[in-house]
């Protein structure tokens, strides 16, 4: 007899909670899940973190869940959606990292009713055949490498930094489809002046990076330009150019670093006249709308019927002040502090 | 004559030489230019340093799949450390740190009697996991004065124009060739990669010697780490991403047989350098960077063939 009153009273609190789930299920409320490819190795995840924590601060019925890889593999991340499908939540935002990977994964989501939003990147092909997401939410990587190569033609223009002759374009990943899609805006851009752009996978290890970019450099003379396709290899490229004495300082002569994101490196970077310009995508917006339309979709069954683009803001020397101050305000001034390597 | 041929490194030798005479002809202005050089040998230096701790390990008919991990969680703790410590502080708590994960690999592996690639192979994934959560994705360079500490400028710099990590590997390959063929610690090891239960007989404290083993292999991860550091402090949490493979890649290419008890620290050597010498020659040459993955594939089976055919032949001879 008190075998059985041990083990009920073992057993309260479980069915206690059990019956609460039940009941914040029934609810009107709402959970929405963000799987991401952006996790703890790139500084780049408060901003997402941050906005959804927003997100739920102003909506109190909602609560938004935050899972991602942390490192670059499509596998993992096709793991963590279909665990995150699993439990069956009220809708879905996700980068489009690989649209016919997840093209058969997301679209069996969307028949079993959970709407999806992809954000940061999505789905390049034309609307007919893209993956049914209700809308897309971020920056338009094509553009960001387009209006990167314009802002450098500008200053050539201006007389601040030296013309391009050939560019060379630093990718840390070889499987992302948006560091491809920046890659080909800054070769359209250097279409217009003659400049051709060539792209090197330089792997994400530091050490590997760096000695994949000096082979390339040592016989690549013509090469007076790097734009660093992701923000942790711009002090890797402009340290390795020191050293080959390509002189990265900005001036009207050398070896030019362009950068990218609204990272602590890429800005002070910028501040110190190692980086030549840099931009932001408006990464708060991409954590924070997608959660806001798919809310809205389920409340009132709305949704924007266009993209809705957060970027790109390209960020230089008369800007760079500002953003460092935002930046600081949303990861804190330790945070700041931390993720810079120069 | 014959004893030369019977090397396990015979392979990896004449590839060296090959891919010398062809660099220097195919491309001579580029392959004796001093970047190259000093490119070639910082690389060949980190892997280096991590094959040799590797082959200690393969010695024994083991694996260390956690090496990449380790290089980084110890290059994370020593950048760290630098904040709060004296340089030559934080780099020995961060190689005391490296002993540590060797240790707690060896006492898993003897003592739970569990195969050494699950066991490293958990340890891939949590140390690579302890440097996403310590470090939330950044990590910052060593103050100013750390990268100007004679510790990390002995390290990181340069003698006479030569990297000073590459004249550790150089140091560190001699002594651990010293250590594993004119010391009894040597001949313990080799004995029990060759028959573990013929040299348990015998009276090797088999234990020992496989914790030794893995620890030494955890050292030297960390070792590298630190040397990498030191000349190059901007590092990110990817730090070592992918590098077990490479140095498990670079001791078989020298000649050191997965199934223990046969190799050397020269060959391990080279083929670290063979490696990186033909990954710079292939950018030189224009062919995509992604092209040497399937190169290190076909690098492997070529060199091992080469080794497997010469020794046969030449010994039957």
């Amino acid at each position: 007899m008190l075998k059985r009153l041990f083990c009920a009273l073992l057993l309260s609190p479980f069915l206690c909670f059990s019956f609460v789930g039940v009941a914040f299920a029934q609810g009107d409320h709402y959970r929405f899940v963000m799987v991401s490819h952006i996790g703890s190795n790139d500084p780049n995840m408060n901003w997402l973190t941050t906005s959804i924590k927003t997100f739920e601060e102003k909506y109190p019925d909602a609560k938004a869940e935050y899972l991602s890889t942390n490192e670059y593999s499509l596998q993992n991340f096709i793991t963590i959606l279909n665990q995150a499908i699993a439990t069956h939540p009220d809708g879905i935002a996700i980068p489009i990292l690989n649209s016919e990977a997840l093209q058969p994964i997301l679209d069996k989501a969307v028949k079993d009713g959970i709407p999806v939003v992809a954000f940061n990147i999505s789905d390049p092909r034309p609307q007919e055949q893209r993956i049914h997401y209700l809308t897309y939410v971020g920056g338009d990587e094509y553009l960001t490498g387009l209006k990167l190569g314009q802002y450098v033609i500008e200053q050539v223009n201006a007389g601040k930094v030296p013309k391009p002759t050939k560019i060379l374009c630093a990718n840390h990943d070889a499987t992302h489809q948006g560091l491809k899609a920046r890659s080909r805006g800054m070769t359209e851009a250097m279409k217009k002046i003659g400049v051709p752009v060539d792209e090197l996978i330089i792997g994400a290890d530091p050490a590997k990076a760096r000695s994949v970019m000096q082979s390339y450099l040592s016989t690549h003379k013509d090469v007076n330009y790097i734009f660093c396709l992701g923000t942790l290899s711009v002090p890797w490229a402009y340290s390795v150019a020191d050293e080959m004495g390509l002189k990265p300082k900005l001036s009207d002569k050398g070896l030019t670093i362009v950068g990218v994101d609204d990272s602590p490196n890429s800005l002070e970077g910028i501040k110190e006249g190692k980086v030549l310009a840099s931009h932001s995508q408006g990464f708060w917006l991409q954590g924070y709308l997608p959660m806001e339309v798919l809310y809205f979709y389920k409340k009132m069954g709305m949704s924007p019927l266009n993209d809705i683009i957060t970027g790109p803001i390209v960020i230089n020397e008369s800007n760079v002040d500002a953003w460092i101050k935002i930046v600081k305000g949303i990861i804190g001034e330790e945070a700041y502090k931390k993720q810079i390597t120069w | 004559m014959h004893r030369f041929f019977r090397r396990t490194d015979i392979g990896i030798l004449i590839g060296c030489i090959f891919i010398f005479i062809l660099f220097s002809l195919w491309n001579h202005d580029q392959w004796f230019n001093w970047y190259t050089f000093t490119s070639i040998s910082r690389y060949t230096a980190i892997l280096g340093l991590l094959a040799i701790g590797q082959t200690f390990v393969i010695l024994i008919r083991e694996i260390d799949l956690s090496v990449g991990s380790v290089y980084g969680v110890v290059g994370i703790t020593f950048i760290s450390l630098e904040h709060q410590l004296s340089v030559p502080l934080s780099a020995f708590l961060a190689l005391l740190f490296a002993l540590t994960i060797g240790l707690i690999n060896a006492v898993i592996v003897i003592h739970g009697r569990l195969s050494s690639m699950i066991v490293t192979l958990g340890g891939l994934f949590f140390y690579r996991g302890l440097v996403y959560v310590s470090t939330h994705g950044g990590v910052s360079g060593p103050p100013r004065e750390a990268r100007l500490d004679w510790f990390n400028q002995l390290l990181g710099g340069h003698w006479f124009r030569v990297e000073n990590g590459f004249l550790l590997l150089l140091l560190i390959a001699l002594l651990s060739g010293v250590l594993l063929y004119h010391m009894p610690f040597g001949n313990h090891l080799l004995a029990l990669g060759g028959n573990s239960a013929s040299a348990e007989s015998q009276g090797v404290p088999v234990n020992r010697v496989r914790t030794w083993a893995f620890m030494i292999c955890s050292l030297f991860a960390g070792l590298s780490a630190i040397a990498t550091l030191a000349n190059d402090p901007q590092t990110s949490v990817s730090l070592g991403t992918g590098l077990e493979l490479e140095s498990i890649a670079a001791v078989v290419v020298g000649g050191t047989l997965l199934t223990g008890g046969r190799g050397t620290i020269l060959g391990t050597v080279l083929g670290a350098f063979f490696f990186t010498a033909v990954r710079s020659e292939m950018i030189a040459f224009g062919a995509p960077p992604s092209w040497y993955t399937s190169f290190v594939g076909i690098a492997l089976l070529l060199v091992v063939t080469l080794n497997t055919v010469l020794s046969k032949r030449l010994t039957a001879g």
